[in-house]
């Protein structure tokens, strides 16, 4: 076949999909890099070359809070959503017809629009008439109805937990097929050898499938980081800021204020963050995609 | 791995089989009931589970023209706008999505991998740090508070893992078969259409299943772009029920069941191709 007219024809097909991402990812992230270094006066653009916003930005009194916030949202829920994802991964890996149910099950979380979800969840840890408040006073572990989301120690915490509802299905898959794809002579002559199930798993499992654990936990922290939509509709950043994350404090900024110096700056910052992440991942990748970008 | 028939094993297996499985569920479940109880049962203390007087009285107040927060948005209308936009851009998708992903598997071309995992790459920046100079984009092209806009955006949102879900299909099909064809006399357009198309239909509906999820769901940039109540989506509308949330918390699982329901029935006739595409990339960002 004629090479030179192959390579036309796959740079023809390949155009829509390149000019899209194009127009709609690199044009956006170029656009806001330049804004976030032009200055701002009443919306009006009062020149290029200039460090206001990110002055403004570490200047503002709920940077710290966002910042605070944001650590204990993206490490918190990448650790959780790992350490939740293993154990269930483990536990769906084992041949049985409850866990090939629950393995079509399970995933039910992760394509519920995630509107809904922040919505079922907010009911359910309401103040008054919250099922899970009701179960706390039940079982007596609390005398008095608990604000979970009303309370700035705790609002983060509680946004986590859903996080990890929304999130861990995914990471328990993943590593469900990694376990399952473990040589199975491997386990046998460990327990030939007086491993017990804890041993096997330490020694025989983990190892083999250190590579996919490493990856799910930076994907993890990528996705989590893009996550908006939940902690917005649960509490809009509140109370007073006590849950504003990266994601939230953008919207907020450009949208609610007309800040967009400000805006655009923490917009870098947060692309600056993603791009380290971004970088990780394909450093851990390395080998797989000089391979083709294949597998 | 299971080796053992002890009942205690299998009693522990299926005990936290089904604590995973009320896991998963409950939350969903609640929601669902909360719809079909009166405003007076949510309120009270102690909670009932089953609805004391089941009703559907809260999804016809969606519809109810003359009740008072149907007139804020009209459901009918962002269902519709809903459908049209996660429709329109998951055949975009699945179209061009097809063409690209014939060019990455089949032909050769410098810098092939290289764009192919710069698309996949670009993938992992679709942010709330995009949702400002997305705006601008918007505003700049005219395309801001419009159906079209938001199908072109998600539609470029979209193509890059539909492109990459497909081009790893394609790579499995034996290219020998192809091959014959085109000895046969086929063009190049007539054997993809007659012998690789059907073989890659598994995967052209996986991606196409995926991007009406996500289409479906979207909502940060929905929210920033549709200003007028005509344009809203479904997302939006469920959103904004966050005001009445307290008083009026039937009208919100009805709303909120209503948004779950396409997903929920694409999920359950599409479970494996879900999984399928689940093990082919989502790892990929």
């Amino acid at each position: 076949m004629n090479r030179s007219s192959d390579r036309w024809l796959a740079y023809f097909l390949i155009l829509p999909v390149v000019a899209a991402v194009l127009a709609f990812v690199l044009g956006p992230t170029w656009d806001v890099a330049t804004l976030s270094l032009t200055q701002f006066v009443m919306g009006q653009e009062r020149g290029f070359g200039t460090l206001v916003n990110f002055e403004a930005l570490w200047a503002d009194p709920v940077f710290g809070t966002v910042v605070v916030n944001t650590a204990i949202w993206i490490l918190g829920g990448t650790v959780f959503c790992v350490l939740t994802g293993l154990a269930v991964g483990a536990y769906l890996a084992i041949d049985s017809k409850v866990t090939t149910a629950l393995r079509a099950l399970i995933l039910l979380p992760w394509v519920l629009p995630d509107v809904v979800t922040a919505m079922a969840w907010k009911w359910m840890l309401h103040g008054q008439v919250g099922v899970i408040g009701d179960a706390f006073t039940r079982v007596g572990l609390s005398d008095q109805p608990i604000s979970f989301l009303g309370d700035p120690d705790l609002v983060m915490w509680m946004l986590v937990i859903v996080l990890v509802w929304r999130k861990m299905p995914l990471v328990a898959l993943i590593l469900c097929a990694a376990i399952r794809s473990v040589p199975a002579e491997q386990i046998e002559a460990a327990r030939m050898d007086g491993a017990n199930a804890f041993q096997r798993f330490r020694h025989v499992i983990l190892p083999n499938i250190s590579f996919s654990l490493t990856a799910v936990t930076v994907i993890s922290m990528i996705w989590i980081t893009a996550e908006f939509t939940l902690p917005w509709v649960m509490t809009g950043g509140g109370p007073a800021n006590s849950s504003q994350i990266m994601s939230t404090y953008i919207y907020q900024q450009s949208f609610q204020f007309f800040n967009w110096g400000v805006g655009s700056a923490m917009s870098v910052v947060n692309l600056v963050f993603l791009m380290a992440v971004v970088g990780l991942y394909l450093y851990i990748n390395r080998r797989s995609w000089a391979a083709g970008g294949s597998k | 791995m299971n080796q053992s028939s002890r009942p205690f094993y299998w009693m522990a297996l299926s005990l936290i089989g089904v604590v995973i499985a009320a896991y998963i569920l409950f939350p969903i479940f609640w929601l669902v009931l909360a719809s079909f109880k009166t405003t007076g049962e949510l309120a009270s203390l102690p909670l009932t589970f089953w609805p004391q007087a089941p009703t559907i009285e809260a999804y016809t107040a969606l519809f109810d023209e003359t009740s008072q927060s149907s007139q804020l948005l009209n459901w009918p209308t962002l269902i519709s706008n809903s459908f049209i936009v996660a429709v329109s851009s998951t055949i975009l998708v699945v179209f061009f999505g097809t063409l690209a992903g014939y060019a990455f598997s089949r032909l050769h071309f410098p810098g092939r991998d290289l764009i192919l995992g710069g698309l996949l790459i670009s993938r992992m920046f679709q942010g709330a740090a995009l949702l400002l100079p997305t705006y601008r984009l918007m505003n700049s092209l005219n395309l801001q508070d419009s159906l079209l806009g938001l199908i072109l955006l998600y539609s470029a949102f979209g193509l890059p893992f539909a492109t990459w879900i497909i081009a790893s299909s394609l790579r499995e099909i034996p290219f020998e078969l192809e091959e014959s064809a085109m000895m046969d006399g086929a063009s190049r357009l007539q054997s993809m259409v007659r012998i690789v198309l059907p073989l890659a239909t598994p995967a052209l509906i996986t991606a196409a299943m995926w991007h009406f999820v996500g289409a479906w769901s979207e909502f940060a940039f929905a929210s920033i772009l549709m200003e007028s109540s005509d344009n809203k989506t479904v997302t939006i509308g469920l959103a904004s029920f966050v005001e009445l949330f307290t008083i009026e918390f039937n009208r919100v699982g009805a709303a909120a069941t209503l948004v779950a329901m396409p997903i929920m029935v694409v999920f359950f006739f599409g479970q494996r191709y879900f999984t399928r595409g689940l093990l082919a990339g989502a790892v990929k960002g």
